[in-house]
């Protein structure tokens, strides 16, 4: 009798120290490394019996690592960051957790986050990721650039075609380019007057819009600007375009928040104070990029999960850190993490501004455009489309004809 | 023949067999299985349709294969046919006049083939950078003129520079391939050539060519299939791995690949990789045709 | 004249073979800040340690480097067991089913390898080897392309009348095999491993969908995570790849002679 409750005893302890020894896994891409190294402390606080364990990929093969899991149905992580360009494919998966549903309801948590984002993560009433950082966007530029060549900020914010005339002064002036590549014009421009639930390439009922207004207008001020040779015909986000900033030859690039960090650590050390932010041309509305934590279907530890995605997402002091670690600079998405002190602090790099409030109001105004589960291939078709009107002169309209014909192709197919 | 010696060469195989079938042989005839189907991976198995051969008419009609593909034979050709044009010459002149350094020198070309990609990848992308880029610098130097080509960006130009880091890698595969059957030649016919007053080219051009024709095939089919299957340089040389701006660059193996994971339609990438394999096999077959027949005679 | 000439175009053009592994090995010494000036660094800087602690922070850098060690000398050693007896079971004797066996083998060569990607995955899955690094050296074992090398050295550069003299004297199969053929094969056996070798330690795509913890990553993963999207420390990531490359430098400036003798015996025999 006794000698039965032992065993059973030591099976339960055995069972226990099994189901303790199991760690929790966050897959993540750089810099999201980082976040997780700043919530270990507090999660080994609270669960010393539970390690976290974190899996860092390239952006692009954590998103692959990730597919090919989801394709198994197996193999995945706890908790899945996922960059909101792959979030449209993953939310149409059923691969993920639908956190509306109980115990998770996290519909009632809607109104902690910034709208948009959380929208973002919303797919027909199934919530498939929580944000936690998003690029809020403006226009950065080179204020001594632009000073020297005599030209205000009131000149060029007003409309696009302000700005490409400011630009082609500030050529004649001082023989640097107004930015990087006319691409940029393009996805801002295609981003203007659109309202909550529109989407950028699809409309509600799925067919795709290159050929609107919308389109038209992006592309033909993106062609201005290189048939003015505005541009110097750099690929952002390359080592040139680094390059090419870091030696002021390219005076004004749009982005996101966390830019102005990048800027100040590396891209553009020592101008301090020479770099404004102010809002894109037009008045448009734009943001660049945002993460979110996702709990695939297949995980085995879901409750652990959910409670790491809050804090990883809700915890204001968390949240807080992230946006100021310099490799991060991660803008946050939950609303009560906005308005701490910091906020209103002046930027010396940005010659004073107080940028921050800025953003967090560029954030808030930002419409919640639905994403389509084809938006990566559609915007690789408007791409290529607008290189081939760029570099070969091709005719806007039957570039935008031949666009829509190869994404309606692709439509077609489930 | 006894029961033994029958039985051995199954044996010798089984292992082999065993591991090939499981790990080589499954994974590409899962994937002919599945070029029929409708599936986006990330939506996990129950979500495949059956479509019939529909992934195979889309394939075949869309332009960006056709291009791709057109992109993976000019590279295959820019690439492959220098390779063997250098080669061919400096192995027979390390194999006749290099002496004692001849290990050396082999090993220097060599080197770049047992190189990881990455860092190849990582090393070219520096060296080419348009504004510090070694080579821009060098060529503003040399010219005197303020020259800086986009070389990983202009469409124009990366589809040369893709071709140079794969010439660069291979070239010293090729040399070997070489210089080793220049060692099964009989010395004795150079010097019956050199003789009969026949100059290094002169035995490079009518001794040494005819006897290396079936080298020269073997090494050709190597670089053939190996070019056309082209994925890693291209891959880590450009910006995300798309093959450059509007796919400029991307090989059909890349834009499988891409189609696969990044548009999220497998069936379609399925079928673009048994078409490319189609396209290896009946040019393989094609050269070696060619090849032979030129031989007859 | 001319024959100084040919000298110095050869010497030119290795010269320029090795220009970029001088780059690689300098950039590896500088911090990302210094090797995108102008003009860039082209001798030694003093980064090295700083990119080093960049490594060890991000990545368990040096277990990645043993992984890749692991894995490259267990797939290379079973590689060459397996195909020299496949290859030689090819090549020596005359059996049902052999010329379809060997074109299945030849086929399988000519396959865009990214596509068996996710079926792969979905067989290591049901095997649960996901994250073991069996996953990485079973499979990469099976190579097609050592078959075909293997057999064709040993039916072009094996004698059979060696094999038969064995069998007279009553050697079992195995025996001849591996106390007769295996050691005529050296030459050949040299040349697959390192062509092995090199391609498992060059590998990423298979490590990519198999490996789940950092600490299995093989080095050219490990070092493709430092790749950000944006914010990449670039002399940190050439640091890394300049001490994945020394491995097979070392051998190269040690053992070269020896190498290039033996690789060329090895690939010998298709005339």
């Amino acid at each position: 009798m006794s000698f039965r409750i032992v065993i059973a005893l030591v099976l339960a302890g055995v069972a226990l120290c099994a189901r303790a020894a199991e760690p929790l896994t966050v897959a993540v891409y750089p810099n999201l490394d980082e976040a997780i190294r700043l919530v270990t402390p507090l999660w080994r606080q609270r669960h010393p019996d539970v390690p976290l364990k974190f899996i860092a990929r390239n952006y692009v093969d954590h998103h692959n690592a990730m597919t090919t899991a989801l394709a198994a149905g197996s193999g995945l992580p706890d908790v899945m960051a996922v960059e909101v360009g792959y979030l449209g494919r993953f939310a149409a998966s059923g691969g993920l957790t639908d956190l509306a549903a109980a115990p998770y309801r996290a519909g009632r948590l809607r109104d902690r986050f910034v709208r948009y984002a959380f929208a973002q993560a919303e797919n027909g009433g199934r919530i498939v990721a929580i944000p936690t950082d998003l690029g809020p966007g403006g226009l950065f530029y080179r204020h001594d650039i632009f000073s020297r060549a005599g030209i205000d900020e009131a000149d060029f914010t007003a409309s696009w075609e302000r700005y490409l005339s400011a630009g082609r002064r500030l050529k004649a002036a001082t023989g640097v380019f107004l930015l990087a590549h006319p691409r940029e014009i393009k996805d801002i421009v295609l981003r203007s007057g659109l309202k909550d639930g529109e989407g950028l390439y699809f409309n509600a009922a799925g067919q795709p819009q290159v050929e609107s207004p919308r389109f038209v207008r992006a592309f033909t001020l993106a062609r201005a600007a290189r048939v003015a040779g505005l541009d110097a015909r750099l690929t952002p986000y390359s080592a040139e375009w680094s390059a090419a900033l870091r030696t002021g030859r390219v005076a004004s690039q749009p982005g996101g928040a966390w830019l102005v960090g990048h800027l100040e650590d590396w891209l553009s050390p020592g101008t301090d104070g020479r770099w404004r932010v102010t809002r894109l041309p037009g008045g448009t509305r734009a943001a660049w990029g945002g993460s979110f934590y996702a709990i695939p279907a297949a995980s085995r530890n879901k409750a652990l999960a959910w409670e790491l995605i809050q804090l990883l997402t809700m915890d204001r002091a968390l949240q807080l850190a992230a946006f100021k670690s310099p490799r991060l600079n991660a803008f946050p998405a939950l609303r009560t993490a906005q308005d701490d002190p910091f906020f209103a602090q002046p930027m010396p790099f940005l010659g004073g501004q107080r940028a921050r409030l800025f953003w967090r109001e560029a954030a808030a105004e930002m419409p919640a455009l639905t994403v389509h589960r084809l938006d990566p291939v559609a915007e690789e078709i408007v791409n290529a489309e607008l290189d081939r009107v760029l570099d070969d002169g091709k005719d806007i309209a039957t570039a935008l004809a031949d666009a829509r014909r190869l994404i309606e192709r692709r439509v077609r197919r489930p | 023949m006894t029961a033994a010696r029958q039985r051995a060469p199954y044996l010798f195989l089984a292992p082999f067999l065993l591991l090939f079938v499981v790990f080589g042989a499954f994974p590409p005839l899962f994937a002919a299985a599945l070029s029929l189907f409708a599936w986006d991976p990330a939506s996990g198995y129950a979500s495949a349709r059956f479509v019939g051969l529909d992934n195979y008419v889309f394939a075949l009609t869309d332009p960006w294969f056709w291009q791709s593909f057109g992109n993976t034979l000019w590279l295959a050709l820019a690439a492959g046919v220098p390779q063997h044009l250098v080669a061919l010459p400096l192995a027979f002149w390390l194999h006749r006049r290099a002496g004692r350094v001849r290990h050396w020198l082999l090993g220097a070309y060599f080197l770049p083939f047992v190189t990881a990609s990455v860092a190849v990848s990582l090393t070219f992308a520096t060296l080419f950078a348009t504004d510090y880029g070694l080579v821009n610098q060098a060529l503003q130097r040399l010219t005197g003129l303020p020259l800086a080509p986009d070389w990983l960006h202009d469409p124009a130009l990366l589809k040369p520079l893709v071709a140079l880091v794969v010439f660069w890698r291979y070239v010293g595969w090729n040399t070997l391939l070489y210089v080793t059957a220049l060692q099964g030649v009989s010395p004795a016919l150079f010097e019956a050539a050199a003789l009969d007053g026949a100059g290094s080219w002169r035995q490079f051009r009518h001794v040494a060519l005819p006897l290396l024709r079936p080298t020269i095939l073997f090494a050709g089919t190597l670089s053939l299939i190996g070019g056309l299957q082209l994925f890693e340089e291209p891959f880590i040389l450009t910006q995300d791995g798309r093959g450059g701006s509007g796919g400029a660059a991307a090989t059909t193996a890349i834009y499988l690949y891409r189609t696969a994971f990044d548009f999220g339609d497998f069936g379609s990438a399925a079928a673009m990789a048994w078409l490319l394999c189609v396209a290896i096999a009946l040019l393989g077959w094609a050269a070696h045709r060619a090849f032979r027949r030129e031989e007859a005679p | 004249m001319r024959r100084w000439l040919a000298w110095t175009a050869v010497l030119a053009g290795a010269a320029l073979m090795l220009l970029p592994f001088w780059c690689m090995l300098v950039f590896a010494t500088h911090g990302r800040a210094e090797i995108f000036q102008a003009p860039p660094p082209l001798w030694f800087g003093d980064g090295l340690a700083g990119n080093l602690a960049i490594l060890r922070e991000r990545l368990p850098f040096w277990r990645n480097v043993g992984m890749s060690l692991y894995v490259a000398t267990l797939t290379t050693a079973l590689a060459l067991l397996l195909c020299a007896m496949a290859g030689y079971a090819f090549a020596v004797y005359r059996f049902r089913g052999q010329r379809p066996l060997f074109v299945l083998v030849v086929v399988s060569m000519m396959l865009p390898p990214y596509l068996a990607m996710v079926p792969t995955y979905l067989v290591l899955d049901a095997l649960h080897w996901i994250d073991a690094p069996r996953a990485l050296w079973l499979p990469g074992a099976a190579s097609a392309f050592g078959v075909y090398l293997m057999r064709h050295y040993i039916a072009h550069a094996l004698p059979r009348s060696l094999l038969e003299a064995a069998r007279l004297d009553g050697c079992g199969e195995w025996r001849i095999f591996w106390s007769i053929a295996l050691p005529q094969c050296r030459p050949a056996l040299g040349a697959l491993g390192l062509i092995v070798f090199v391609g498992s330690w060059n590998n990423f795509v298979a490590p990519l969908v198999v490996m789940r913890s950092m600490e299995h990553y093989t080095l050219p993963l490990a070092l493709r995570t430092l790749q950000a999207q944006l914010d990449t420390q670039w002399g940190a990531l050439l640091a890394g790849s300049a001490i994945a490359a020394l491995p097979l430098l070392l051998l190269f400036a040690v053992a070269s002679r020896q190498l290039m003798a033996g690789f060329a015996a090895g690939i010998s025999g298709e005339e």
